[in-house]
């Protein structure tokens, strides 16, 4: 070790950062040679707390693990409690939850492409990318009421049903948004500090990534076609029809380039389930609540969110369990920026996606 | 007399004071231009007074590992080289700029004081992102002295060897520099200078640390690098010396490529001027701003090497061979 070797703390409150986590990083000059990880800043005992409430309440506590993937957290929380308590959710439900699902997934790869863009001092695509999320975050408002937390889940379907004005409302919001994402799409495969930035940069291969078993736009951008939807299709996904976005760059660039081309499957998604959404009830009863334990795991915006829960014949759950993405990709740093400089650390992190609070809860 | 008047000079007019209010002027502008390009209202024009003005109702604070003296004296060093340095800057029509003799050297020497300010202000800082924001200084301010001492001697020589008629020469007296062009015309319309100017727009977001070459003070890396343990009036002092090297350096640019007048009134070559430094800056740092992310230090240093310097090498060579 040389002389010009030094320590350099990167948070737990840095600019680059949207959550708590403090990085100790050993730095020869410009060039990383160590990084510790501190996490625990955004710890909040939820597990714990879901286990004081009853099953009902627990949606709106699960909504509230993190901000961008909220509807995926109620949502596969919902369905394992559907399980557990063996319930078939009326047809409409699964075509809104997917619709809720997906709208949710646009804001939320359109807001990590806009930090990426954020990361790289590149400000004004940062305001365009937000800007073209405020799109979405309109639909949002307009049909659930809420520009973050939706609360369109429930036990036993969805709370809020969607009118034919809404729907020519969410279709017309889709036609203004397709044309606009696809140039985002062209600035980040065009634009030369963008590329020269990301391009090779934080490299993660298919062996290792299979090895730490990555999840979500971290696998499909190493090449893995992993992917819950088409795993192991739930609610009204099996209907629907969509393409799995696989790069085999490996790189931060082929993240961005995932999640940038997911945006369109999600508005195919979003427009088949327009169209295709059959009339009829929103939600069913709960009925009596057996001993029982179910599983059930989705694909959040981040990758695989699963959830466990045991009854015990009570309305309080006996156990209440789940693994977050950002849990199983945190690992792949480790591989991801070994031998990367200063300037390249947060851009690695974001190109994770990484929730704290999720991770932490 | 003569000292008098150079320290009315460096603090009235054009340096102190007036380069002040241009500066920061300026300073409000291109944030106030910059927002309209990224679809925002952007702040008022006055907003960089009003910046200042609630620094320096700011407590000083110091770190205690902090080295004192050097921490104190950079924003001071800095503010007080860049007030020098706009006294040498010749407003044509207006001011001929102090003292006439190989000025362009002594700015050249000058010029990069407000970055060795900082480089003295983030390693007396002891926090870690000021050293890297140091190191980081010294790596640009490398890469951009090369071209600018080019683009110098390029201008020199060419007006030195057209004085000298035909022979072996440099003029180093901007006013001299700025005369002749306001007989012969304008260096920044000559095919063979256009390299030159061009690499000088280049070297204008390099010197003035904005997009893509905002890297020692990056936020998002190292949270401000140098700056980062300054607070109050010492900031104030940094941003001072910062609106002067604006007008510095979009001054020197006017003189050295298109110092030409359009009247004999002092106040419409006055504006003139200003004109033409503001659209300096629109072309060279609000636009170019607005328009690029961030290099990496080595992909910024690559960058240096192969474009700007080569750039004013040929116009160098050009001006040697013509």
């Amino acid at each position: 070790m040389s002389i010009a070797t030094y320590t350099m703390p990167l948070g737990p409150v840095h600019v680059a950062l949207e959550e708590p986590v403090y990085f100790n990083l050993t730095v020869d000059g410009e060039n990383i040679k160590n990084v510790e990880l501190t996490s625990g800043h955004v710890h909040r005992g939820m597990e714990q707390l879901a286990m004081q409430r009853n099953l009902v309440k627990n949606v709106t506590l699960t909504e509230r693990v993190c901000s961008l993937c909220s509807n995926s957290h109620s949502f596969t929380y919902s369905m394992v409690v559907e399980n557990a308590l063996q319930l078939e959710i009326p047809e409409r439900a699964k075509y809104l939850r997917v619709m809720a699902e997906e709208i949710k997934r646009i804001a939320s790869h359109l807001f990590n492409t806009a930090i990426q863009a954020h990361i790289a001092g590149f400000k004004s695509l940062f305001m365009h990318v937000m800007e073209v999320r405020e799109i979405m975050q309109d639909v949002k408002e307009t049909v659930y009421g809420n520009r973050m937390n939706l609360a369109s889940n429930c036990i036993g379907g969805v709370k809020c049903d969607v009118d034919a004005e809404l729907i020519a409302y969410i279709l017309k919001q889709l036609d203004v948004i397709e044309p606009q994402m696809r140039e985002i799409l062209d600035i980040f495969d065009s634009n030369h500090i963008m590329l020269t930035r990301t391009k090779g940069l934080g490299i993660l291969p298919p062996e290792e990534a299979e090895a730490l078993g990555v999840v979500g736009p971290v696998a499909r951008g190493s090449g893995l076609r992993k992917d819950v939807r088409f795993d192991s299709p739930y609610a009204a996904y099996p209907n629907l029809d969509f393409d799995l976005i696989v790069e085999d760059g490996c790189c931060v660039h082929s993240r961005t380039m995932v999640r940038l081309r997911e945006l369109f499957e999600s508005v195919k998604l979003i427009r088949q389930c327009c169209e295709q959404m059959p009339e009829g009830p929103v939600r069913t009863h709960m009925g009596k609540i057996p001993v029982n334990e179910a599983f059930a795991h989705t694909e959040a915006p981040r990758g695989e969110v699963a959830y466990y829960i045991r009854t015990n014949g009570t309305e309080l759950p006996a156990r209440l369990k789940w693994r977050v993405p950002s849990y199983m990709n945190w690992k792949a740093l480790g591989v991801m920026m070994k031998g990367c400089q200063i300037a390249e650390v947060a851009l690695v992190l974001n190109s994770i996606d990484p929730c704290v609070s999720c991770t932490e809860r | 007399m003569d000292t008098l008047l150079g320290i009315l000079h460096m603090c009235i007019f054009p340096g102190g004071i007036f380069a002040l209010i241009i500066g920061f002027f300026f300073k409000g502008l291109d944030r106030r231009v910059e927002a309209r390009l990224q679809r925002r209202v952007g702040p008022p024009l006055v907003q960089p007074w009003l910046d200042t003005a609630k620094l320096l109702t700011k407590e000083t604070l110091i770190p205690n590992t902090a080295c004192k003296e050097a921490f104190l004296m950079a924003p001071v060093v800095g503010f007080a080289g860049m007030a020098v340095c706009a006294a040498f800057i010749p407003v044509p029509g207006v001011f001929d700029g102090l003292y006439n003799m190989g000025d362009l050297l002594v700015l050249f020497y000058l010029l990069p004081i407000p970055a060795i300010a900082m480089m003295m202000g983030g390693s007396a800082s002891s926090s870690p992102f000021g050293a890297v924001g140091f190191s980081r200084e010294m790596i640009i301010m490398l890469a951009y002295e090369t071209p600018l001492l080019m683009i110098l001697l390029s201008v020199a020589m060419l007006i030195g060897k057209a004085l000298n008629g035909g022979d072996w020469g440099a003029e180093f007296s901007l006013l001299k520099i700025v005369e002749w062009q306001q007989a012969n015309g304008s260096l920044g319309l000559n095919p063979i200078m256009i390299p030159a100017f061009l690499a000088y727009l280049i070297f204008l977001p390099g010197t003035m640390g904005v997009p893509p070459f905002d890297i020692p003070e990056a936020e998002t890396e190292v949270v401000e690098g140098p700056l980062l343990e300054y607070g109050g009036p010492l900031l104030a002092l940094f941003h001072v010396g910062s609106a002067l090297k604006t007008f510095v350096v979009l001054g020197l640019g006017v003189a050295m490529f298109f110092p030409g007048t359009i009247a004999d009134s002092w106040i419409l070559n006055l504006l003139w001027f200003l004109f033409k430094c503001l659209v300096l800056m629109l072309v060279s740092l609000t636009v170019v701003k607005s328009a690029t992310g961030r290099y990496r230090i080595d992909q910024a240093f690559r960058f240096f090497v192969l474009v700007p310097t080569m750039l004013a090498l040929c116009s160098l060579l050009l001006v040697w061979l013509i």
